[in-house]
């Protein structure tokens, strides 16, 4: 099972115009907040909000519709939101709490509610964890040297970026430039080399680009508790949905990548491993199944 | 002919403490004597040479019974030493933090002498006033403070962080909700102690009392000059006792004294009573005082103001002074800073006060009312003294000697 346990996979999208804009793909994450925040499922939800600086995200507690839209997109640098939950719960006196999280970000997020040190009454705050794939992510420095030395652009021009079809994008208000994702090896950080988990398997509902067509997202539903909210979105009307086996590239993609970012983790694993390194997964010899996210 | 009666250790209290008691033949205590059996607390030794941030991190965990006084202590003594003046947000915040911890405590207060004076009908009544109180004071400790138990948020220079508009919001609906629920529990236990029957001038003494403010603390009210400590084996005429007390007695004015929620009504409430029943009185109704200065703070309290100033962590090696009224009584803890290391660091806790003054209170009256007097302070010996095993094999401790539990 190299895409986690779920209970239904689909394309789907935000049916808000606004939201379609700019947003990422989809808008799920974004039109999933929105909803639960209108129909009081959660009072607030940390976000990668926007700091003075472009592109460099902070972990923002956003409590109506417009701060969420003001963190919509994605931003391939690191935002802490785990970080900001127990605040969020405590500062900001937040009892239904949404996140969205990166696969290990949600990692810290359920062994943090299995083992609730120094986050008394935390774990079972937590009403909807978003998870987004992940396939790697970069320090902010090695973001912006990539972007102005290797691409030639400044970083302050970008407008959006993105990855996708084996290259980094960056949008200004009137070019597109790309680089091969081979061209940004070496500037992800090191963690990234041992992640098992590309679609974030450990969330309520999860969701990324891969699998579906511009514009459109793909969406597992995992918990009872995010196909509750999800089920209610669509039903809403707010989010639309299309078989997934009804769009290109599909499923199909999606197994293709997170089986080789599995796949290479694991190699990575057992070489630090016989290294003697403190790597927090099995090596491939201790597990059933080595593509397993433990 | 007088014989002894031993309570040891006491019961319904914080920590371990032994009550010796001399009867004649009616049984009427002619001499008291109480002491904490309840070894060394090594706390101070282990802060010096450490970053003065780490002193509020240790110092509130010298207790779980009372560790928001402490933790306010330590950063008080440490913004003293340091020069620092809080923002007023912050001075707020940390107000609001022990009140509601005092509502807190004391409703645990009564969890623990409700054997005593709770009759079994209204028992389940009691108990679930008590727990819906403690439910919302702690909610609060735990908004404005990080945590319930071990505040994460109380820090050197103010707080971490102001809390948001939406939980000032949030808390001030669900204090006042408290209120009316507070007013009728505060008449039941003022009731039921009344309805007890306690003999009248049980546990009356004529030590002064110590206090330095109304509800918060005040360093400018502790005198550090009439302040002197001295050692159990110059205090207790009991060579036996002596030796195994574990607790050093502080005096004021060279006297033993009184602290707690009865010496703080008696200075700044008008609250003439004196005894079991008065101290009982004066803790029930002080929960009403520290309820309406939760409910004054948060409908006045600037979300949008700074709560932490800036500062110079190296320090001049000045005396710094932190005064908190606990919920037993005055905690004081006294903190020196240099070269941005703790040199110094000592506390005076509430209980250790008391101590003194405790063993005489039960004399005059039955030793069947003993009890009653000790826990009518809401003793807590564990911050008075603390354990360091030297072996976990064994469980061997410093001083073996001194325990007798
Ligand atoms: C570092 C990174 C790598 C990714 N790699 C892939 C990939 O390989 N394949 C794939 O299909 N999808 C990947 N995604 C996910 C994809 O880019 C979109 O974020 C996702 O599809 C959600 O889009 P949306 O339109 O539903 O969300 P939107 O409505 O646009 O909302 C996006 C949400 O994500 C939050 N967010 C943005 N950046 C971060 C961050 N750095 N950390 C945490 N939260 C953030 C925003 O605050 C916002 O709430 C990646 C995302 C990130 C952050
Ligand atoms: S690849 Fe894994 S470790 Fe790296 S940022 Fe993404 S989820 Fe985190
Ligand atoms: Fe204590």
């Amino acid at each position: 099972m190299v895409l986690g346990t779920y209970k239904e996979v689909v394309a789907a999208r935000s049916t808000d115009k606004q939201i379609q804009k700019i947003a990422q793909d989809g808008g799920i994450v974004s039109a999933l907040f929105c909803y639960a925040l209108d129909e009081k499922l959660i009072d607030g939800a940390v976000v990668a909000g926007p700091t003075e600086e472009l592109w460099k995200p902070a972990p923002t507690v956003a409590m109506t519709a417009e701060e969420v839209l003001a963190a919509a997109g994605t931003k391939y640098t690191f935002s802490p939101n785990v970080w900001m939950l127990k605040k969020a719960a405590r500062q900001y006196g937040l009892e239904k709490i949404g996140t969205v999280a990166i696969p290990c970000q949600l990692m810290g997020i359920r062994k943090m509610q299995s083992y609730p040190f120094g986050v008394r009454f935390l774990a079972d705050k937590i009403a909807l964890a978003v998870g987004i794939f992940c396939m790697e992510n970069f320090p902010f420095a090695s973001l912006q040297t990539f972007i102005s030395e290797k691409m030639g652009l400044d970083p302050n021009l970008v407008e959006k970026m993105d990855i996708g079809k084996g290259k980094f994008w960056a949008y200004t208000a009137d070019d597109v430039y790309t680089l091969p994702l081979k061209e940004t090896h070496g500037y992800e950080q090191n963690g990234c080399k041992i992640c098992l988990d590309y679609v974030a398997e450990l969330a309520d509902v999860s969701t990324g680009s891969v699998g579906t067509p511009d514009g459109w997202s793909t969406v597992f539903t995992r918990t009872d508790a995010g196909e509750t909210i999800f089920k209610a979105a669509v039903e809403a009307g707010v989010i639309e949905t299309k078989a997934i086996d009804d769009v290109k590239p599909g499923l199909g993609l999606l197994e293709k990548l997170a089986t080789d970012k599995k796949t290479k983790a694991m190699k990575v694993i057992d070489d630090r491993k016989a290294m003697g390194l403190p790597v927090p997964y099995k090596a491939s010899s201790e597990k059933e199944d080595p593509l397993a996210n433990i | 002919m007088s014989e002894r009666v031993v309570i040891s250790p006491t019961s319904r209290q914080e920590g371990h403490a032994e009550l010796v008691m001399e009867v004649d033949d009616e049984g009427i205590v002619t001499k008291g004597r109480y002491f904490s059996i309840t070894p060394v607390r090594g706390l101070e030794k282990m802060l010096t040479g450490k970053a003065p941030e780490s002193a509020p991190v240790y110092a509130q965990r010298i207790c779980g019974v009372c560790p928001i006084p402490h933790t306010l202590a330590s950063v008080e003594a440490m913004d003293d030493s340091l020069d620092i003046e809080i923002p007023k947000a912050a001075r707020q915040m940390r107000e609001l933090v022990l009140a509601a911890h005092d509502v807190n405590s004391h409703a645990i207060h009564h969890f623990l002498i409700a054997a005593d004076f709770v009759p079994e009908n209204l028992f389940a009544t009691a108990v679930n006033s008590v727990s819906e109180i403690r439910k919302t004071a702690q909610y609060v400790v735990d908004m404005v403070a990080g945590e319930g138990i071990h505040p994460s948020d109380v820090r050197i220079g103010g707080m971490a962080d102001n809390i948001s508009e939406v939980a000032r919001k949030k808390l001030y609906a669900r204090c006042k909700a408290l209120k009316p629920k507070v007013d009728a529990h505060v008449e039941l236990i003022v009731g039921l102690v009344a309805d007890k029957g306690l003999p009248a001038g049980l546990g009356v003494h004529n030590q002064p009392i110590l206090t330095t403010d109304n509800l918060y603390g005040d360093r400018e009210n502790f005198d550090l000059d009439r302040f002197t400590e001295i050692m159990p084996e110059s205090w207790y005429d009991d060579a036996e006792i002596a030796k195994r007390a574990c607790s050093t007695i502080p005096l004021y004015d060279g006297m033993n004294v009184e602290v707690g929620p009865r010496a703080r009504a008696a200075k700044f409430r008008g609250f003439t009573e004196k005894g079991v029943v008065a101290q009982h009185v004066a803790r029930a109704m002080e929960m009403k005082s520290a309820l309406s200065k939760m409910i004054a703070i948060l409908a006045e309290l600037d979300t949008s103001a700074p709560v932490r100033a800036d500062f110079d962590v190296r320090g001049t090696n000045k005396l710094g002074i932190g005064a908190i009224e606990g919920p037993r009584g005055l905690d004081v803890h006294m903190a020196q800073v240099a070269n941005g290391k703790t040199q110094f660091y000592s506390c005076l806790v509430p209980t250790t006060w008391n101590i003194p003054t405790m063993g005489p209170a039960t004399e005059g009256f039955h030793h069947e009312f003993g009890p009653h007097v000790i826990r009518a302070y809401d003793p807590c010996l564990s911050c008075a003294t603390h354990v360091i095993v030297v072996d976990d094999e064994d469980r061997s401790v410093i001083k073996n000697e001194m325990v007798r539990i």
